[in-house]
């Protein structure tokens, strides 16, 4: 089946149904993996007291922006109620404020440390150094569940439940994937210019932030976008240690939401406007750096 | 992941400020690694030895912890909801991994033949990079028994109303359709990566050889794909062991606890039954078992073989 | 490509400094560092509250959450100095993150606690015992209606002021029962028992209606294409079954144990298994709406969409249906059972967290939501019956002026001997794990009451050795 492009040459021509069945099977896949965004900004857009109408129509029913003006909080509780959604605004703004706010801690926090640790690991020499490097990469196997008590305990005592601090820094300071990817990344780049710099005289920190950093920002640029990812759709431990509302980002936010269910029938229109905000910061991050997210397959898998 | 035995900057030109690079490198190195090992023994190790000290009392974090030595795991042992929640695990990991390895496959070689579009790769990738919030609200909505669209589609053609998540029977099939959703053009993407890193030169020489497709298939693709293949494994058989996310939102461990699979056992025993002691304990027995599973799959799978 | 990630990473900040300084609130991670940072939307209001002490409140029912929020501001004029955010949680979430939030230190200041819940917070001390508060204060008990106060308290303590009460009665669909040829007066005078279900099951029938018209008396009856199912309930109810079973499992002098805290749960009782089973049995014969469907969607949805012609609910969905349904409505009683009609008579209260770190002033928004004031609001805005008559009389007004004619909850809650009281009980979230899923199980026809329910019922009787 996985021939190359230049696969055998037939005599023949026949008509490719091979091809075409292949194509057809993908545009379907492709369709099967666009229908429900459609379907959340369809929701999105219809009219609340109007969802069960029409159930199966492809448009939207008595379109409409209220349900977007509703989780933005632009109308009035009773007004909500009225519509049949819960009158409690998911209050948007801060939760996606807030999302932005930890993940850019988390970012740069994260790249910063891992990236210095990285370098050290791959290029200077001191006591223990592939030991403590070894340790790193076995924690890599360690499941995040069983981190969450212990670390959930740890915050606690810290009294940094309902910080920001205290959702970054777990992540903040390293992770060992981070490390690991980064460290891979300068061993892989030429020694020469470093060495030359080291000969003039330079010192360590100055070859790692004016040498080494500038050659590897596609390698950190992409453990960022990645890092960024990962924050921005963390959902138990921001549920665990931030759930109040100063500090509530956006994923809990909207679990937060679907909670505010009046009576056991979710609010689906409401739900559907939330979720279609939550993911518009992920779409133009993707319409930017989708190139990058692609390029970094490869490595993403240790999450 | 070998660590890779490192190479000695070849520095030392003149002899005598070596052993001052030496010093030197040293301290930089381990301020360097300062803050990362500041985090790694703050949030990895030390966590790690609490959660085995945690794991041996009886705590609600709201009195003093007591310790109760083994009685924890000894009550895991005889805990029916413990084994339960590990069968529906196991279900889970059953029912996701076969089907989104295959397919993913068979989108993978697709693409390989078909184009490179980058397009099309940014499409498929998109479910991934959704929060499995947003995931699970979207599908709970497309699922909806009552209004959903997927059971006006089924309506129309004639079909009986399928409650997706609502009937024991079919909560974690559904559960497990959602995840491969998300998670199927993410790892067809890992699989294509590994098939362009294939020459064509193999294929040239299988089909100069007389392999037919399918031959060339199963004695050249899969074989120098197998590396990509058992990372892909592990990783989605480690995640799937961990599902969350999915259930917090859709089903929350019903009907009749049919998706109370491990994870969401260990959260509810800590964080709504005041149980912490038992649910770290339950998470050591998760750890344990997931380096058992990917230590076995690898064997298995002869991953640090090559056949080619 | 470098570039344009630098550009994403400045776009990013700039907006979440804008954001930031649009919420008032920290800003730069720094900020939020700082123990104070945590009273960040004080420092945003004008400087007036300045000292100001901030409440949370919490409640789960939406329909309440404009009367409640009405009420909190009347309170915040009086009281300048005491700021009280009110948050409202749906029902299913409400009590896990009220438990996480005990445990991680965010649960609310005061929340709207139910029967079922607050003696296991009590046992864990995490309730503020407020008798030596009304004392102090002399609160009038005696303006409580019935026993409502009295269930709030145990052992000489006290969790909580009474705000409202509730019975349940049978909301119906007027176009599905005018073309079924069923009277509101047949409804009204409805029987059930045991053997054939009574005149109840008999207007079920007519009620139950399929794709093509036949209704389920109809031999020729497609029980796989329903259209409209007679009655809607909103599931399989947990450990009291409060609008699902309740109300006809007393009517066969079933009681839920023993009294007032017992140790004694009487869920293997032959009545009550025969009951459940007959819930059971008109569920997978498509009468009432099955379990995989209403669960999804609630009781009162399914109602409002038309998908049921009668609905068991509680009086304090009233104000739900005037604002969602489509179609003329009314409220009939509940059917007559062997022993009468009978419905759970339960009222909510405001209890006040040990964790808040303002007990007085949580006490003195406790007191005014549980006063007359209040309950005259609340009363207004028809929503629910206050806890006090000048309360009841303001909703019944309010809820004559909406047109709502509501006497089959009042009739039931003043007829003799036609209420019967919340199960109050320790180790309820307990019970509801094991209870729940076999009563789930029986509903969906997986499993027979009467196999299952014994063996349940003893695993709950063992919790209390």
């Amino acid at each position: 089946m996985t021939a190359p492009t230049q696969s055998v040459q037939t005599q023949r021509r026949p008509i490719p149904w091979g091809k075409i069945l292949a194509w057809a099977s993908l545009v379907l896949i492709l369709c099967i993996t666009l229908f429900p965004f459609w379907w959340m900004l369809r929701t999105a857009l219809t009219y609340p007291k109007a969802l069960f109408q029409n159930t199966a129509s492809l448009l939207p029913v008595q379109t409409t922006l209220i349900n977007f003006k509703r989780v933005l909080g632009l109308i009035s509780a009773q007004e909500g109620v009225a519509l049949g959604g819960t009158g409690q605004a998911i209050n948007f703004i801060l939760a996606l404020r807030n999302s932005i706010i930890l993940s850019m801690m988390v970012v740069v926090g994260q790249v910063t440390f891992s990236a210095m640790a990285a370098y050290a690991f791959a290029r200077l020499r001191f006591p223990f150094r592939n030991q403590i490097f070894a340790i790193y990469i076995a924690a890599l196997m360690v499941p995040g569940i069983v981190m969450l008590i212990p670390n959930f305990v740890l915050v606690r005592s810290l009294n940094l439940t309902n910080t920001f601090l205290g959702v970054a820094l777990p992540a903040m300071l390293m992770t060992p994937f981070a490390v690991f990817f980064l460290r891979q990344f300068f061993l892989g780049i030429n020694r020469e210019v470093e060495e030359a710099a080291l000969i003039d005289g330079a010192d360590v920190p100055v070859v790692f932030f004016q040498v080494v950093l500038p050659m590897t920002v596609p390698a950190i640029s992409t453990l960022a976008v990645i890092t960024f990812i990962n924050t921005w759709n963390n959902y138990l431990w921001p549920l665990v240690v931030a759930n109040e509302e100063k500090v509530r980002v956006l994923t809990v936010a909207l679990g937060v939401f679907r909670s505010q269910t009046p009576q056991g029938a979710p609010d689906w229109t409401g739900l559907m406007a939330g979720t279609t905000l939550a993911i518009i910061p992920t779409f133009l991050l993707f319409i930017l750096m989708g190139r990058k997210i692609l390029d970094s397959i490869q490595f993403t898998g240790f999450k | 992941m070998s660590v890779q035995s490192s190479s000695i900057p070849k520095l030392a030109l003149q002899a005598g400020s070596t052993r001052r690079w030496r010093t030197r490198e040293t301290v930089w190195g381990l301020i360097l690694i300062l803050p990362s090992l500041i985090g790694f023994i703050a949030f990895y190790a030390v966590p790690a030895i609490r959660g085995v000290v945690i794991s041996f009392t009886d705590w609600d974090l709201l009195t003093p912890a007591k310790a109760v030595g083994l009685a924890n795991y000894m009550h895991l042992l005889k805990d029916p909801n413990f084994w339960r929640a590990l069968k529906v695990t196991a279900y889970y990991v059953l029912l996701n991994i076969p089907l989104q390895t295959i397919l993913a496959m068979v989108i993978a070689v697709m693409m390989s033949r078909l184009t490179k579009s980058l397009v099309i790769r940014s499409i498929l990738i998109i479910p991934w990079l959704m929060p499995s919030v947003v995931v699970g609200l979207l599908w709970l909505w497309l699922m909806d028994p009552n209004i959903g669209i997927l059971n006006a589609a089924i309506r129309a053609l004639g079909g009986p109303t399928v409650p997706f998540l609502n009937l024991p029977d079919l909560a974690m099939p559904s559960i497990a359709l959602i995840n491969i959703w998300q998670y199927v053009g993410y790892t067809a993407l890992l699989i294509f990566a590994g098939l362009q890193s294939i020459p064509g030169s193999v294929y040239e020489a299988a089909s100069i050889d007389g392999a037919s497709e399918l031959q060339m298939f199963w004695k050249v693709t899969v074989p120098l794909l197998r590396p990509v293949l058992v990372f892909v494994a592990v990783t989605s058989v480690i995640g799937s062991f961990q599902i969350f996310d999915t259930i917090a939102i859709t089903t929350k461990g019903g009907p009749v606890n049919a998706t109370k699979v491990l994870n969401w056992y260990i959260y509810e025993q800590a964080f709504t039954r005041f149980n912490m002691g038992y649910a770290t304990a339950i998470s050591m027995v998760l750890f344990l078992l997931l380096i058992f599973v990917s230590m076995a799959q690898m064997r298995l799978m002869r991953a640090g073989e090559s056949d080619v | 490509m470098n570039r344009r990630f630098l550009l994403v990473i400045s776009v990013l900040t700039l907006f979440s400094l804008l954001l930031g300084a649009c919420g008032g609130g920290a800003v730069t991670p720094a900020a939020t560092q700082a123990p104070a940072a945590t009273q960040a939307p004080a420092a945003a209001a004008p400087a007036a509250s300045a000292g100001a002490v901030e409440l949370q409140y919490w409640l789960w029912d939406a329909n309440q959450l404009p009367a409640y929020q009405k009420c909190i501001d009347d309170f915040s004029a009086k009281n300048p100095n005491i700021k009280v955010t009110v948050t409202q949680q749906g029902w299913g979430d409400y009590w896990s993150n009220i438990q996480t939030g005990m445990i991680t230190g965010n649960a609310p200041d005061i929340f709207t606690n139910h029967l079922a819940q607050y003696p296991t917070f009590a046992a864990k001390g995490q309730l503020v015992d407020i008798e030596p508060l009304v004392k102090r204060d002399s609160v009038d008990m005696s303006v409580y209606i019935g026993d409502l106060a009295e269930l709030w308290a145990r052992d000489g303590k006290r969790f909580g002021l009474p705000k409202d009460w509730d019975t349940i009665a049978i909301v119906y669909n007027k176009d599905m029962l005018a073309k079924a040829g069923v009277t509101e007066e047949e409804l009204n005078q409805a029987t059930w028992n045991l053997d054939d279900g009574g005149t109840f099951a008999q207007i079920l029938g007519k009620l139950t209606v399929d794709e093509s018209g036949k209704n389920a008396l109809d031999p020729a009856f497609d029980k796989t294409k329903i259209a409209q199912y007679g009655l809607i309930i909103n599931g399989a109810g947990g450990n009291s079954g409060q609008t699902e079973w309740s109300w006809l499992a007393a009517t066969t002098g079933w009681k839920y144990y023993d009294g007032l805290y017992a140790t004694k749960f009487y869920y293997d009782d032959e009545r009550f298994i025969k009951t459940f089973q007959w819930y059971a049995d008109m569920m997978l014969a498509g009468k009432i709406m099955p379990l995989e469907l209403v669960t999804s969607l609630g009781g009162s949805a399914a109602f409002n969409a038309g998908k049921g012609a009668l609905h068991a609910q509680g009086s304090w969905m009233i104000g739900d249906f005037a604002n969602n349904a489509t179609f003329p409505f009314g409220f009939a009683r509940l059917p007559q059972g062997p022993e009468g009609r009978k419905s759970m008579f339960n009222g909510l209260a405001d209890s006040i967290w040990m964790g808040t770190k303002h007990p007085e002033e949580a006490w003195q928004v406790v007191k005014y939501l549980a006063s007359p004031d209040c309950a005259k609001t609340v009363g207004s805005f028809g929503v629910v019956f206050p806890a006090q008559q000048s309360g009841v009389e303001a909703a019944l007004a309010a809820y004559k002026a909406k047109n709502l004619g509501v006497s089959a909850f009042t009739e039931q809650a003043l007829e003799k001997d036609g209420t019967f009281l919340f199960p109050v009980t320790d180790n309820a979230s307990e019970i509801e794990a094991i209870l729940s899923p076999m009563l789930q199980s029986i509903m969906l026809g997986q499993a027979k009451a009467a196999d299952v329910l014994p063996a349940a019922n003893a695993e709950i009787n063992a919790l209390f050795k």
